[in-house]
């Protein structure tokens, strides 16, 4: 092993056993680790952001005598001086510019990419279900097909209703008719359903990740004593 | 109340944006302008969150406020990071190494924490929420999915049993479609909003 393997080695020990501190009750090691993971990421994406966006696509440009690349620079250039003066106190109400002409961009792109990406393919994957050629096999109905597919369209109806909460005000509260309240619970269920398994996946991560901190703690024990 | 400028601003950029895509031929190089802008625009934004980040904890050493001792580990570990960067340029293999080491242990030990806050917490939801066919089904989903990812009962080869547990494993896919679009048109009504001056940073 290689001095600075070694060092490494030494390093991820070191930080893995000040972030497992927390569990005995500890915030003051559990808090330097989360504080240089912090400001290392910072520091990393600070750089990411200067060398691959801001030099090629603001300052590159602006290096330009002539030509439309020049002046098409100059707008992201004025929004980027209206951000940084966001940074002082009396600045703060300028960089509301940028941010809105950001937001008013990501609202349009996120109007397509939602009805392109999201809804569209979800919508038509629950109908699709009721194609011909899915529910009959030759002349024969497949049942089991029919019973799958209504079950996806309910049971997706049903988390919708999970989402509604118009309903008729009876001192000051909100009361939902019987029925919605029933399709409500049947959607609950699927949620329910379907945050179990999100958990056991996610579950099952965590404690990989656990396992392997633990390992390579006792294998650097062992490789000692 | 709205000011007019910033509100102009946005629903002017989310109008040509929307129009360069339904005329992608003609609108194609607008479309390239207006992205090309916003990543610069959202890099920069970036910039200017992690500057105030550090400005925050800088203020907190020079006030000597009661934890700067941590404020004092982000800020030496930033300009490390952000100087041993720049000399070295943000592909070095060296550097990438160097910062792999720090990140990479607190990250996975982060994670493997994650792991008993979880089991706290899925303990914590029955106390605090009671029984209810949201928590029920939480639960015995949890524990199914628990066995069924240990991978013995695919492993005994029942014909049945192999439909019924195929069955199962797609019985999140219900719910998750369900979430997906009522997440999906909640965005497209904040989206509309935004682009209907509405909602955003034109407002005081």
């Amino acid at each position: 092993m290689s001095p600075s393997e070694l060092l490494t080695l030494i390093i991820g020990i070191a930080l893995t056993v000040m972030v497992f501190s927390y569990i005995l009750g500890d915030r003051l090691f559990f808090g330097i680790a989360t504080h240089l993971l912090i400001g290392v990421s910072a520091g990393f994406l600070a750089l990411v952001v200067i060398q691959k966006i801001i030099l090629p696509y603001l300052i590159m440009p602006l290096t330009y005598e002539t030509g439309t690349g020049f002046f098409l620079a100059l707008v992201p250039l004025a929004l980027s001086i209206l951000l940084v003066l966001m940074l002082f106190r009396r600045g703060t109400q300028v960089g509301s510019i940028p941010l809105a002409f950001l937001g008013g961009a990501l609202a349009a792109l996120a109007i397509i990419g939602v009805t392109r990406g999201t809804l569209a393919p979800q919508i038509l994957s629950t109908v699709g279900r009721f194609a011909p050629e899915q529910l009959m096999h030759e002349t024969e109905p497949q049942w089991s097909a029919i019973l799958e597919a209504l079950t996806i369209l309910l049971g997706v109806i049903a988390v919708l209703f999970v989402f509604h909460h118009q309903g008729q005000s009876k001192a000051g509260d909100v009361v939902k008719p019987v029925f919605l309240e029933g399709i409500g619970s049947i959607g609950q269920i699927f949620i329910g359903i379907t945050f179990g398994a999100l958990f056991v996946g996610l579950f099952s991560s965590a404690l990989i990740a656990l396992i392997n901190s633990l390992s390579e703690i006792i294998d650097f024990i062992t490789l000692w004593f | 109340m709205k000011r007019p400028l910033p509100l102009i601003v946005g629903v002017l950029s989310g109008l040509v944006v929307l129009a360069a895509m339904f005329f992608v031929p003609q609108g194609g190089s607008i479309l390239a302008t207006v992205l090309n802008w916003m990543i610069i625009v959202a890099g920069v934004a970036l910039l200017v969150a992690i500057a105030s980040l550090v400005l925050t904890h800088l203020r907190f050493i020079a006030n000597g406020k009661k934890g700067f001792l941590l404020s004092l580990v982000l800020v030496i570990s930033f300009l490390a990071t952000l100087v041993f960067g720049l000399l070295r340029g943000v592909d070095d293999p060296v550097f990438l190494k160097w910062v792999g080491a720090v990140i990479r242990p607190i990250e996975t030990a982060l994670l493997g924490l994650v792991a008993l806050v979880m089991m706290s917490a899925a303990l914590k939801i029955f106390r605090e929420r009671g029984w209810s066919a949201l928590t029920v089904s939480f639960g015995v989903s949890a524990i199914i999915f628990l066995i069924l990812g240990l991978g013995f009962l695919q492993n005994l080869n029942f014909p049945a049993l192999n439909g019924v547990i195929t069955f199962v494993e797609g019985l999140p896919m219900i719910g998750a479609r369900g979430l997906l679009i009522g997440i999906g048109i909640g965005l497209l009504m904040m989206a509309f909003r935004v682009l209907f001056g509405m909602e955003g940073s034109g407002n005081d």
